[in-house]
């Protein structure tokens, strides 16, 4: 009877020990974060207004204090980094009262029932932060790859010429020091290096009406931008050194709210008494266009495409806009509709209202929106541009971010979910872009963040953690 | 004070927790669970829960029990990622159950039963890295069976139970967008079942309980779900709130069904052994669906419907118990048995967290003429595991502490 019991016991003990592991293998407090091969101890990150945590249209103190460098740094210092100090703007409104075109930042604000981002006004002159250099944050809003080896890019003389950005006024140590002279001079370890966005997104915003040009992919150092990228990675990453780096590529713009959020056809639900008003104004558009096919002036494709008609209805309709492209006829302006490949811009939203008629009476202007051809412009000179970037990666040796991919995922339907939030490409509501529609929240920022802490520690065999990107800030409601 | 009542009253004091079965808590008898929580013990009017079936073969003519439990359990959730780590401040969950048999004729008997058999209180620090996911889940279920027990021969009874069920929910959850959070509460949702067995004693030595209990919708058609954020009139139009920041919704929680198939065999006079098999239809809890009447937070055509895929799957407890009589007064009892988690590590969810488990489990229990005094514990170890939830964007590892006391009376007149 006892040994049957015994016997009982023993196979279920046995039945019990077989496979019980309750504890975790390693308790996260036990682990170690380490540098790997390399060496944080001074941080450098360059770059331009997504570096320097621009975000709602303005540099101000607490979009810096969530910039994506910031985080890193404060990862790095678990490895071995030092302090990293940004040059903080002097509030937290952001702006230039003394320069024209540095509002204030974005802020939602209700406007005739809805929420509408509303620029606020600049809260102080330009200032001058050098007494606190270096800093290790040179992110410099608006700068282009060319401009962070340009000598002077810091002149406060050189502003009213377009030869200086205001941003790197603040911090330049001399009138004659460049972004990156400046950088090497604190002769940094690890150094992170995002650029070129501007050489695109500059042409892109301004819906490619001529005032800001895409950097050719050619040309000699300084136009081109191969040679000029390849000049400012070997400056910073010269031969032989010991200096350690990661570099990001250019997101597709397409995939950023400020050209996805007003739909490519965005009037729907006209009336049949609109129908008729609006399609009565442009009969005289349409009769011209008519009359230029029959001469042989244009054939039916550009017949076709210039046509003007607008439809009752559920039926999405594409916007009258100005597109420059189109073939010149004398006497009759260049209008046509958008189509479903042409980009209307977030700042299209406040001329395309019943009360404004922009799109419907009123043709959009060309800085409104990137055409189809425009957009296939700037998406040839980004794919371009990120072979460059994945080639100088490869070559020196350094971590690569695909951030084009990253800016992808999130625009997609799924988009990036961390702990339970989704964050989307979506304006607004998708939490990781601010208000401007093209530079990230603290939030959107955190994920960028995450991207290079994986991209170092699969490089350099470091173990930084990542951050959380729900702890950082996104849109703020009024 | 009426009997519901006071049943009411005192389910209202009873929290109820976790920590494998999904949300199912298996805790309806304290003699049955220092034996494993077998079933095919019809000593007493605590089988009723089991298979009402077993009513027939209680001993004495009128029997009634009551019994409680203290659960304590602990997570701890652990991010490799940002190497952040995590543990719930669960409070205690106390079970209870209520059952009284009464044979007015031999060959019939009647019943009612009271229990918890589903909840959850998970309680994580409101600031934690999961937070818009849970801070805080409180989940209770009251079973109410009126039953009937026919003895259709010596060796055989059917019996069969409705079932009424009251449910309670309570989720505090972050709203991050916001800067704030949200309450998800319903105190009054309902939802009707049934249940029916066999029960067999072909030999005076050995016992067999066949049992289903059906699923259990509970169907919250009055909730509210309450938003509290620094914005709070921005937020109130943008998702059509009312002056309180609150909105109504209405959801479905499905207790599941169980199958359950029960020995117990007298090696001798004085010792059994018993064993258990249940079988769980986790697969009807495939996804949550809360429907609000305004707020357009959801995931559908419809944006006020939210759809929140769970992918439950059906799982199995194995039970092994024995009792031993060292007199006519005193009763020793020992079990083990191994409790499967109904999902797998992709669909890991912080809000009932939910793991394979091995328990071991003892009691004892005196007899004093009418009376039985029962106490019983058990010792949960619940295996570590990954945590791969991809639609959360949750990952990392969990694991879990638990144990049981309870303690049960049982009152047999005549």
């Amino acid at each position: 009877m006892k040994k049957i019991i015994i016997s009982t016991l023993a196979v279920s003990a046995l039945f019990f020990t077989t496979s019980c592991e309750t504890d975790f293998d390693t308790d996260v407090k036990d682990i170690a974060v380490t540098k790997g091969e390399a060496d944080f101890s001074k941080f450098i990150s360059l770059g331009n207004s997504l570096t320097s945590g621009y975000r709602d249209g303005a540099l101000y103190s607490g979009g810096q204090n969530e910039s994506f460098p910031s985080m890193i740094a404060m990862q790095m210092k678990l490895a071995g980094g030092g302090d990293f100090k940004q040059p903080l703007m002097p509030n937290n409104v952001g702006g230039f009262t003394n320069l024209p075109g540095f509002p204030g930042k974005l802020e939602l604000k209700m406007v005739n029932g809805a929420l509408s981002p509303v620029a606020s006004n600049p809260a102080a002159a330009l200032d001058n932060v050098i007494s606190g250099a270096p800093y290790q944050n040179m992110g410099v809003p608006g700068a282009k790859v060319s401009h962070l080896l340009a000598p002077g890019y810091g002149n406060p003389a050189g502003l009213s010429l377009g030869l200086a950005n205001p941003y790197f006024v603040r911090f330049a140590s001399s009138t004659t020091a460049s972004v990156v002279g400046d950088a090497l001079a604190q002769n940094p370890t690890f150094v992170s290096l995002w650029i070129g966005n501007n050489d695109v997104l500059g042409y892109a915003t301004t819906g490619g009406d001529g005032t800001n040009p895409i950097t050719p992919v050619d040309g000699a150092v300084g136009v081109g931008f191969t040679s000029t990228y390849t000049a400012l990675v070997s400056t910073v990453f010269p031969a032989g050194t010991t200096r350690k780096g990661v570099v990001a590529n250019i997101p597709n713009v397409t995939n950023v709210p400020f050209f996805t959020r007003v739909p490519a056809m965005p009037l729907t639900n006209l009336t049949t008494a609109q129908v008729t008003q609006l399609n009565g104004g442009y009969a005289a558009y349409n009769a011209g266009l008519a009359q230029a096919k029959a001469l042989g002036a244009i054939n039916d494709a550009e017949y076709q495409k210039r046509l003007i008609k607008f439809t009752a209805g559920a039926v999405a309709n594409g916007a009258v806009i100005t597109d420059k492209d189109l073939a010149t006829v004398p006497g009759l302006p260049k209008y046509r509709q958008t189509t479903s490949k042409d980009y209307i811009l977030l700042t299209a939203s406040t001329v395309l209202t019943p009360q404004a008629g922009g799109g419907t009476s009123v043709p959009l202007e060309d800085k409104l929106v990137l055409t189809e051809m425009e957009a296939a412009k700037v998406l040839a000179a980004t794919a371009s541009y990120n072979t460059t970037i994945k080639n100088l990666a490869d070559s020196k040796g350094l971590a690569f971010v695909d951030m084009n991919a990253k800016m992808t995922e999130l625009n997609s339907k799924s988009g990036i979910s961390w702990d339970g939030v989704r964050y989307t490409a979506t304006f607004v509501t998708g939490g990781a872009f601010s208000l401007d529609g093209v530079h990230l929240t603290g939030r959107g920022y955190a994920i960028v963040a995450n991207e290079f802490i994986k991209a170092i520690n699969m490089k350099y065999k470091s173990t930084l953690p990542q951050v959380d990107p729900n702890k950082y800030s996104g849109v703020t409601f009024p | 004070m009426s009997m519901k009542k006071i049943l009411v009253s005192t389910a209202l004091l009873a929290g109820v927790l976790s920590y494998a079965g999904g949300f199912r808590v298996s805790l309806q008898g304290v003699k049955q669970l220092a034996m494993a929580h077998t079933s095919a013990h019809a000593e007493d009017a605590s089988v009723a829960f089991f298979n009402p079936a077993g009513m027939s073969f209680i001993p004495s003519k009128l029997s009634i029990v009551a019994g409680g439990f203290g659960a304590s359990n602990k997570v701890t959730f652990q991010n490799l990622n940002t190497l952040q780590s995590t543990e719930t401040d669960n409070p205690m969950g106390t079970p209870i159950y209520a059952a009284i048999a009464y044979k007015p004729i031999d060959k019939l008997s009647i019943g009612f039963s009271f229990t918890t058999p589903f909840g959850s209180t998970i309680q994580y620090p409101y600031d934690w890295e999961g937070k818009e996911m849970v801070q805080k889940l409180e989940l209770k279920s009251f079973y109410f069976q009126p039953m009937v027990s026919v003895k259709m021969a010596d060796w055989l009874s059917f019996g069969a139970s409705y079932i009424y069920a009251k449910g309670q929910v309570n989720w505090d959850k972050a709203v991050t967008q916001f800067g704030g959070m949200v309450n998800i509460n319903d105190e009054k949702a309902s939802g009707h079942g049934y249940g029916f067995g066999f029960y067999f004693r072909p030999d005076p030595k050995f016992d067999m309980s066949i049992a289903y209990r059906s699923p259990v919708d509970m169907k919250a058609k009055k909730g509210t779900a309450t938003f509290t954020v620094p914005a709070q009139n921005t937020v109130n139009g943008l998702l059509g709130l009312n002056s309180a920041g609150q909105d109504g919704f209405t959801a479905t929680l499905p207790l599941v069904e169980e199958y359950t198939i029960g020995m117990t065999y007298k090696v001798t006079p004085k010792w059994l052994i018993s064993a258990d098999f249940n079988y769980h239809g986790w697969e009807r809890y495939s996804r949550l669906t809360l429907d609000f009447a305004n707020a357009p937070i959801g995931n559908q055509a419809d944006p006020t419907i939210l759809v929140a895929p769970k992918n439950f799957r059906n799982s199995k407890t194995f039970r092994l118990g024995t009792q031993y009589m060292f007199n006519e007064m005193v009763f020793g009892r020992l079990g083990a048995y191994y409790d499967e988690s109904p999902y797998t590590d992709e669909n890991f969810i912080p809000e009932t967290p939910s793991f394979d488990s091995f328990v071991v489990t003892g009691g004892l229990g005196f007899k004093f003429k009418q009376f039985g005094v029962d106490v019983a514990g058990g010792y949960v170890m619940p295996q570590s595991r990954d945590v791969n939830n991809s639609y959360l964007g949750f990952y990392g590892q969990a694991k879990a502490k638990a144990f049981y006391v309870g303690l049960g009376l049982s009152y047999n007149p005549f």
